[in-house]
């Protein structure tokens, strides 16, 4: 276990005119699931692409699984699986088809798990492929990718089609491929989705990463906004351990705090009788509005 | 394989033979597999004119006279710029007579060669289905690869059968190989300059309309030589049309100037992979200019958006057709001198009959933009953009006119700079300048021909969309039964069903109002009809 599964070191890419990786750093270790965070057009795609051999970048190092992945990427597809977030189909061939032909193209596929799999997505591998919808699409490669027992698979937005049932069922399928000892690279740009599922979490902005660490690492980041109507005004809210941000106004109160410090927080409120509660983990959004001052990023 | 144990840790396992071909094998089963209906089709649809051509010659030969009339060919250079070159005809047979045909099979060749290419290259990687594949164990020159090594094998398959068909109606064994052969070795020649040109453009409908646009060039170069001479001149073998007629089939027979299409092929085909070598997935080599970063003043109603969405295909229409107009239109010069006979127009001043045919055949022409134009309703509406449209307050009706207006505009703004443009090149060639405006009037006077068109495409829309290639049906029956219909023997009812055989070929003949006012009202009746039914049925998409 020398090399980690995917490392990269300043990697730059410019298409033009536009700076799309700006040195980009990112080390993934085996059999962790990795989030790979960032808002729309920070490169998330584009280093997944370069990961994947299917783009060559400007400057900087790209190493898959102790290779490098221009050079060494057909024996690297023997060994990583991939869904992209859009997935096309080709229309004439069935769900069914697609699937096996993409385990073919891939080297392999573990007959029983991909029938257990397509049971689980609920597809319907009868059907041709142009008359999928995204979130059929996305089902098809998935399997595909989730049975092919590569050591790696690489996800971008693999769940944008799919409905919360779905992606329950996928957050399960993940969570079997970790256990299972594959190593997982996930790009999302909703957090709340990564935080189920990942080990580790990179957040990228601008072709760079500017934050990686472990969830409890990155625990700071993971502040719950809280508002909430009481019967009498709140007061003492901002003395409280772990709370930031709070605003008062009137019998309304707003804030956000440490996940660790939210019973106290609760606890502090009941004390004024609570009306009116809600609760939401932090967006990406907001995490790049109040860590990066950039709220343009998103 | 029933498990599959991840192997963890370490590097990657060096496999042997893993390289830039890798997994072509694989690609070529899926085109296989993709095409299994698509390329018999093209195959035997081109073939299957091997013995409808000959059957067709053979009543015409048999006729008193007939043989003569074939012999009369080669002295009419409006022939020899859609035929030529041609040899052996001072000994006139009726299989040599069937190698005027050559061209339409080489043509029919370079077209399946083109769309096989682009569909299988470019066409994946537009549609994302490439990054799916070659996150696989697929080399990086595997597509292209399985694309020619399908071109080659389709190419293969279709001068044998035409080969076979020849040998079955007695042409000798060697003759017919060489036909064949020859075909073969022209599409391949189109299938190695689409290899390049897919690196060039990141859709397909740019990489296949620039491999057109060679085929176009190649073409106007060999009519070109074959004008200057029977057996054809310096220009022939400057075209790779040329070369297969240049192996002189049936006529002190050389297989070797098919070593000039093989060439090309390879040199193409080289390039092609060199530029790929160079590319990103997906990206393009042609550089793309940044576009505006807001909507323009004007952009601001349906139609002004089917316009705008059209302004490019239409530029590049314009462009074409005024090129194409002017060369063929100077080719009226070449019909002045030393006619024995004309055999279309029967007798009549030999270039105003070459130019009242031009101006039938570049009306079918732009009958095809009118069609692709009017074809825009549809994509609009499968690809999802059509609704948000007309989830605002646009009513369908407008949406629906506004497309219609743009095909129905644009093909007589085509119309008119192609009668301009050929009018221009036979003046400059004749030196009679009144040509100008009597092309651009026969010209305009065809208006009601792709007019009918656009009203088919509409009524096909309103009623039953997943039939809208019954028009470009309806636009190759005409073409057929226009150009070959009546050495065909086609009969009268059948010759009056297409639209393209009622409007008075001018400059030759007279303008009648009649067949013209006739046409366009039943082009309007269509496109009422369309509307009708479009507006009552529901959307797709």
């Amino acid at each position: 276990m020398t090399a980690p599964a995917i490392e990269v070191r300043g990697l730059v890419k410019t298409f033009r005119t536009t700076r799309a990786l700006d040195g980009l750093d990112l080390t993934v270790a085996h059999g962790e699931v990795h989030g790979f965070l960032g808002p729309n057009g920070a490169g998330k795609s584009t280093t997944i692409r370069i990961l994947l051999g299917l783009m060559r970048a400007d400057s900087g190092r790209a190493a898959v699984l102790g290779r490098d992945a221009w050079s060494d990427a057909v024996a690297l597809h023997r060994r990583l699986a991939y869904v992209p977030g859009d997935v096309e189909l080709w229309p004439n061939l069935t769900g069914g088809e697609a699937i096996d032909l993409l385990g073919r193209l891939h080297g392999g596929q573990d007959r029983a798990r991909r029938d257990e799999l397509v049971r689980r997505f609920e597809l319907d591998t009868a059907k041709k492929g142009r008359t999928y919808s995204k979130g059929n699409r996305q089902k098809v490669a998935l399997v595909a990718a989730l049975s092919s027992g590569a050591d790696l698979l690489v996800l971008d937005e693999p769940t944008s089609g799919l409905d919360p049932l779905m992606e329950a069922v996928f957050q399960e399928v993940v969570g079997e491929a970790k256990a299972a000892g594959q190593t997982v690279l996930l790009s999302s740009h909703i957090l709340a989705q990564v935080e189920k599922l990942a080990d580790r979490i990179s957040i990228i902005r601008k072709g760079a990463v500017v934050q990686s660490g472990t969830l409890s690492e990155l625990r700071h980041l993971t502040r719950t906004t809280v508002e909430a109507a009481t019967a009498t005004p709140a007061t003492g809210i901002d003395t409280l351990p772990g709370v930031r941000d709070a605003e008062a106004d009137g019998r309304h109160v707003r804030f956000t705090v440490d996940s660790e410090h939210l019973d106290g927080a609760i606890k502090h409120l009941g004390g004024f009788g609570i009306q009116a509660l809600t609760s939401h983990p932090p967006t990406l959004e907001e995490l790049m509005l109040r860590h990066y001052g950039d709220g343009d990023a998103a | 394989m029933s498990t599959i144990a991840p192997a963890r840790g370490g590097t990657a396992p060096a496999t042997a033979g893993d390289g830039p071909l890798t997994g072509t094998a694989a690609l070529l089963g899926l085109a296989l597999r993709r095409d299994r209906l698509k390329l018999p089709l093209w195959i035997t649809g081109i073939a299957v004119f091997v013995p409808y051509f000959y059957t067709v010659l053979s009543v015409s030969g048999s006729q008193p006279g007939g043989m003569r009339a074939f012999a009369g060919l080669v002295d009419s250079p409006m022939v020899l710029v859609f035929t030529g070159p041609l040899f052996g005809f001072d000994e006139i047979t009726l299989q040599r007579a069937f190698l005027t045909y050559t061209i339409e099979f080489l043509l029919g060749a370079a077209l399946m060669n083109i769309l096989l290419v682009t569909r299988h290259t470019r066409g994946e990687e537009q549609t994302g289905r490439a990054e799916l594949v070659r996150a696989g164990v697929i080399g990086r020159h595997a597509p292209l690869t399985a694309a020619l090594v399908l071109a080659l094998a389709a190419d293969a398959v279709l001068g044998l059968l035409m080969a076979g068909a020849m040998a079955g109606l007695g042409f000798p064994a060697s003759s017919a190989l060489l036909f064949g052969a020859g075909t073969a070795a022209t599409g391949l020649v189109f299938a190695g300059i689409t290899a390049f040109t897919v690196q060039l453009t990141e859709h397909t409908k740019g990489a296949a309309g620039l491999a057109a646009l060679a085929l176009a060039a190649a073409w106007t170069l060999r009519a070109a030589g074959a004008a200057q001479a029977v057996e054809g001149g310096p220009w022939t073998w400057l075209s790779p049309l040329g070369w297969a007629q240049l192996t002189r089939v049936l006529a002190d027979e050389r297989w070797w100037p098919l070593a000039l299409s093989l060439g090309l092929a390879a040199a193409a085909a080289a390039g092609g992979y060199a530029l790929s070598a160079r590319r990103d997935l997906g990206a393009r080599l042609m550089a793309q200019r940044p576009g505006p970063t807001s909507a323009g003043p004007r952009l601001r109603s349906p139609f002004a958006l089917a316009l705008r969405l059209q302004r490019a295909s239409l530029l590049w229409w314009a462009a074409g057709m005024v090129v194409v107009g002017f060369v063929w239109g100077s080719l009226a010069g070449a019909m002045r001198q030393g006619m024995a006979e004309a055999i279309i127009g029967g007798g009549e001043d030999p270039a105003l009959a070459y130019l009242s045919l031009m101006a039938v055949f570049m009306t079918v022409i732009v009958g095809a933009f009118t069609i692709l134009s009017a074809g825009r309703l549809r994509t609009e509406e499968v690809r999802g953009r059509a609704a948000p449209v007309l989830a605002r307050p646009v009513g369908r009706s407008a949406w629906f006119a506004a497309f219609l207006a743009t095909a129905a505009s644009g093909s007589v703004g085509l119309l008119a700079l192609t009668g301009l443009a050929t009018g221009a090149g036979a003046a400059l060639a004749i030196g009679d300048g009144a040509l100008v405006g009597e092309l651009l009037a026969a010209s305009l006077a065809r208006a009601p021909e792709p007019l009918l068109l656009a009203g088919l495409a509409a009524a096909l829309y309103g009623f039953a969309p997943r039939w809208g290639w019954a028009a470009w049906a309806v636009l190759g029956f005409g073409c057929i039964a226009r150009f070959w219909g009546e050495s065909l023997h086609w009969p009268g009812w059948l010759m009056a069903v297409s639209p393209f055989n009622h409007i008075p070929r001018m400059p030759l003949e007279g303008f009648a109002p009649g067949p013209v006012l006739a046409l366009a009202a039943l082009a309007a009746a269509l496109a009422a009809l369309g509307l009708y039914g479009y507006s009552r049925r529901d959307l797709d998409g």
